[in-house]
């Protein structure tokens, strides 16, 4: 487990495509070394109520966290079940593209359902705290943002900071 | 006159007897005519009169604005395009003048319904000496229906109790279905039906209720009605939509229509409508387009996020308005599948004022929160919006939506400003189309006289051949002083009859004489309206002749762009008086009765603290409900629950956007209350409520005696204490403008969302009696405070209608 303490955000757009200009400034980032995130998802909620993770970051590498069967860290955190029956057995990196044009079932949709209304769009990102300020600046165009501080290493006490963060979103 | 009937004296006098009543009936002659009924004169026509709500100059297509108005352009074509037609700036101003033919104060419509004045020009009471014409049409043998929006009864007569003498059928309406409030939900609308609340109604067809539909096929059903009872009689139709007034609630095909269409914005949207008003010619090719005030943002100035939220708002709008054009287009149809489009004249108004400010330059997800006076960021609103379905929801029974100022702006092109500001013409001037074949003849033509509202009523007297009535119910006149514009119908040269008119609305003003304008426009925003802001118009600091005038020639400047007023003082002076005279004839004065409450001017403080409701009383209309605001009070509530328990609502007033829900689900007994769609508060008993006769209690105890006071919140069933909460924020006036309280179950949109799904959550015991019970505050100056708080919240609330 690396020393480097974590944030969890997640962001809310009202304007999907404001979501996704975003997302790629984020991803942007990252590609030019600016940034070190341990995971990040671009999460759609269509006109339907249907809950997808429309891309996520993972092939940009994480650095510190072990979690997510290989999938992606922040994928593997909120979809739990899905991904048991998609993604066991590795291969990862051609399911989870596979993985995020589908429809999630579990997991993501319960959590971030919630949060996003039909027609809106998000984004969940966990991430070096050095580097909050960046990621904030990034995520500009976001309705309403909610961070946690992961306390401590594990896939425990990040899913508590996540739901922390989840709760933030609520009200 | 063209018949031996004095029309002039109403009711009518029945003829005399003409036959002979002998002993018996050997030797007696019969009168048949005694038996008859006041007919019209010889060839009156139908009327139809349609009014739009809430939308400006610049919005209908056939006026050059964005929105498709297909059967406003098929009128225009078939008719006549008015471009220089006048209405008061507001909505029940307009509504009286249009309504009586008489200035709007001259009727007591100075101010709304919503606080009724002492003063004669702003009482909201119709005096008995200003009969409407649909009650001169009506009594002279016309079959006479209202259907939609209403707004014309004071608030506190919206009850079972009455007195009826200021509901529409008192105003001259055989048949009236619509709704009485200033606004409605699309969605939800609270129905009255001649002299009573009949509630939210049930859509046809598997459908959900719509009102535009509803309304349309209510219009629809009474013509054929009518025909079917009578194949003679004319008839008169005051069609008058809901519609564009917030909440824009419309379908997303309607909507989805205009996707895109204004993402250049609403400086950008200005031009080109501008553009194309030109090209039509409803708007002289030498006009000036006017600019931007500083009080609205450039829309490049905007942030990303904001664009793209203020563009969608304005494509609800226009789905909106285009669906209001559309079931106009239903009712036209029907009328011409009767074979009567032909002998019916058709009038038709774009727009009681102009297009609203009032969504604050934000726009805002529920229009309550403004009414409420809580300022919300463009941050904040956006999240709120999010919060109850982001976009999608924008238009839908989730939100109670209101665009953004600079939209209305925008929809007011060419003019500066809009609603309330009856100084300038956007809030003054809207489209007019007439369609009359008999009468006119060069039809897609445009006429541009001077005309007002208070034209509409002796025009259509003229048409119909009836004289205005000197004598009703024994009650001698005052003129209409709206003058008749039929002979422009015919004649495109036309001299202009109406050669003057004041305008005032809450101390904005103009005065109009030979085509010369005074504008004397407060120096208030019109979306602002607190006491602090109000302080500069106090009694005995406001000099009204002090305001800032600007002087335009409108014959020379159809868009009011070049202000003369430093080069001719003389005329300024002129008007200036000229108004006062005006002031003094309509009861104007005194400027600014209708804010009285703002400056200390108050009705009588209440007395009545308790309200009982025996049985299940259903749709109490905002006006007549408890007024808990800002007090403390118990809600108590005997009830029988059967053996094996009950669920259901026991009380509830409005919905989730603002309201509380006193209920039992799951065993317990359970108060929500709904802070505005901003925040949502729960309490819940601990135990389960026994079965049997039972006594629940909900009190709530004010912290402070002051507007939206927090306080604390207990529940009790019988008289033991089972669970307490906490209200951080009350709602300081008003929980919606027009959704009801209920007894025994939550109709239309309910206050909690967690028993959405069993709506309306009729309660499964029984409620035999719900005691209100508002405790007034032991400090007299206190209570006093509070009270003229809510009369300037009822004054504010009102001005946006």
């Amino acid at each position: 487990m690396s020393d480097t303490e974590f944030d969890v955000v997640i962001a809310a757009y009202l304007i999907p495509d404001l979501a996704r200009k975003d997302f790629d400034g984020l991803v942007k980032l990252v590609a030019d070394k600016q940034l070190q995130v341990e995971g990040v998802a671009l999460v759609a909620n269509d006109a339907d109520g249907h809950v997808t993770i429309t891309e996520t970051g993972d092939h940009l590498g994480r650095k510190g966290l072990e979690i997510g069967g290989g999938v992606g860290l922040v994928v593997g955190l909120l979809a739990p079940p899905l991904l048991a029956s998609v993604v066991v057995g590795g291969a990862a990196g051609a399911l989870i593209g596979k993985f995020a044009r589908h429809r999630v079932e579990s997991g993501l949709e319960e959590k971030m359902g919630a949060a996003l209304p039909p027609g809106s769009a998000g984004i969940v990102a966990i991430y070096d705290r050095s580097k909050a300020d960046k990621v904030d600046a990034m995520l500009a165009s976001a309705v309403r943002k909610s961070v946690a501080h992961v306390d401590g290493g594990g896939a425990k006490k990040l899913k508590a900071a996540l739901a922390e963060a989840q709760a933030g979103m609520g009200g | 006159m063209s018949d031996q009937i004095d029309r002039t004296v109403l009711p009518i006098r029945r003829p005399p007897f003409a036959g002979v009543a002998d002993k018996t009936l050997g030797g007696s002659e019969p009168d048949w005519g005694l038996i008859g009924h006041v007919k019209p004169p010889a060839g009156a026509p139908n009327v139809l009169l349609v009014l739009i709500d809430d939308a400006g100059f610049g919005n209908p297509g056939t006026f050059g604005g964005p929105v498709a108005t297909p059967n406003y352009d098929r009128m225009a074509a078939q008719g006549l395009r008015y471009n220089r037609f006048h209405v008061t700036a507001m909505c029940s101003p307009t509504r009286a003048a249009l309504l009586t033919g008489r200035n709007h104060h001259a009727v007591g419509m100075g101010g709304i319904p919503e606080f009724s004045g002492a003063f004669p020009g702003y009482s909201a009471m119709l005096p008995r000496d200003a009969a409407p014409f649909p009650k001169v049409l009506q009594a002279n043998g016309y079959s006479t229906a209202g259907i939609g929006k209403w707004h014309l009864t004071p608030e506190g007569e919206q009850g079972p109790a009455g007195p009826f003498t200021h509901w529409p059928n008192a105003w001259g309406f055989d048949y009236y279905w619509g709704f009485l409030a200033p606004e409605a939900g699309q969605y939800d609308t609270m129905i009255a039906e001649n002299q009573k609340f009949i509630g939210v109604q049930e859509g046809q067809d598997g459908k959900p209720f719509y009102f535009p539909e509803a309304m349309t096929d209510q219009a629809i059903d009474w013509i054929h009605g009518v025909r079917g009872h009578d194949p003679q009689k004319p008839w008169f139709l005051y069609y008058s939509t809901g519609c564009s007034h917030a909440p824009h609630h419309v379908a997303r095909e309607w909507s989805e229509k205009y996707k895109g269409q204004f993402d250049q914005g609403w400086d950008r949207l200005r031009e080109e409508t501008f553009e194309r008003q030109k090209k039509l010619g409803v708007v002289p090719a030498d006009a000036v387009l006017t600019p931007r005030n500083a009080e609205m943002p450039a829309w490049d100035s905007l942030s990303e996020n904001s664009k793209r939220l203020f563009a969608h708002q304005m494509e609800v709008y226009a789905g909106y308005s285009e669906n209001a054009d559309h079931h106009v287009g239903r009712l036209l149809d029907a009328v011409e599948e009767m074979g009567e489009l032909d002998n019916t004249v058709i009038i038709w108004i774009w727009g009681d004022n102009g297009a609203s400010l009032e969504g604050t330059p934000t726009g805002t997800f529920n229009e309550g929160t403004m009414v409420n006076g809580l300022p919300l960021t463009d941050e904040e609103q956006m999240q709120l919006a999010l919060k109850w379905g982001g976009l999608e929801a924008w238009g839908t029974e989730m939100m109670y939506p209101h665009y953004s100022t600079a939209w209305a702006w925008a929809g007011n092109t060419p003019f500066q400003w809009g609603k309330q500001v009856a100084s300038h013409l956007g809030g003054t001037r809207n489209p007019l189309v007439i369609r009359w074949p008999a009468r006119i003849t060069d039809d897609g033509a445009l006429r541009s006289q001077f005309t007002h509202v208070t034209d509409i009523g002796p025009t259509i007297l003229e048409i119909a051949g009836i004289p205005q009535p000197t004598l009703v119910d024994g009650v001698e006149q005052q003129p209409m002083t709206g003058v008749t514009f039929t002979d422009s119908l015919a004649d495109p040269g036309a001299s202009e009859h109406h050669t003057q008119q004041y305008f005032e609305n809450f101390g904005n003003r103009a005065m109009y004489k030979d085509g010369w304008w005074l504008s004397m426009r407060m120096p208030r925003t019109p979306w602002r309206l607190d006491p602090e802001l109000l302080k500069r118009f106090a009694p005995g600091v406001w000099n009204p002749d002090d305001d800032p005038v600007e002087l335009y020639y409108l014959p020379d400047d159809f868009s009011q762009a070049n202000d003369l007023s430093a080069s001719n003082p003389e005329k300024v002076r002129e008007l200036q008086a000229l108004f006062w005279e005006e002031a003094e004839k309509y009861n104007i004065k005194p400027l600014l009765a209708g804010f009285s409450p703002f400056f200390g001017i108050l009705p009588p403080l209440g007395t009545q603290t308790t309200t009982t409701y025996h049985g299940n009383v259903q749709n109490v209309a905002p006006g007549c409900v408890p007024r808990i605001y800002n007090h403390s009070y118990t809600i108590s509530a005997d009830l029988h629950i059967p053996d094996g328990g009950a669920e259901g609502v026991i009380v509830a007033d409005a919905n989730h956007l603002g309201g509380f829900a006193l209920f039992i689900q799951d065993g317990k007994l359970k108060h929500t209350y709904a802070f505005l769609g901003v925040f949502q508060y729960q309490q819940e008993s601990a135990g389960e409520v026994p079965a049997g006769d039972v006594n629940v209690q909900m009190t709530f105890a004010a912290d402070e005696a002051k507007p939206a006071t927090p306080g604390e919140v207990t529940l009790y069933v019988n008289g033991e204490q089972v669970g307490s909460g906490r209200l951080e924020h009350t709602v300081p006036f008003g929980f919606s403008g027009y959704s009801g309280l209920d007894v025994g179950q939550d109709n239309g949109l309910v206050v909690d969302r967690g028993y959405a799904d069993k709506a309306p959550f009729a309660f499964t015991g029984t409620v035999k009696k719900v005691v209100f019970d508002v405790a007034p505050h032991l400090d007299g100056k206190d209570e006093l405070a509070l009270h003229a708080h809510a009369q300037q919240a009822h004054t504010a609330r009102g001005i946006n209608a």
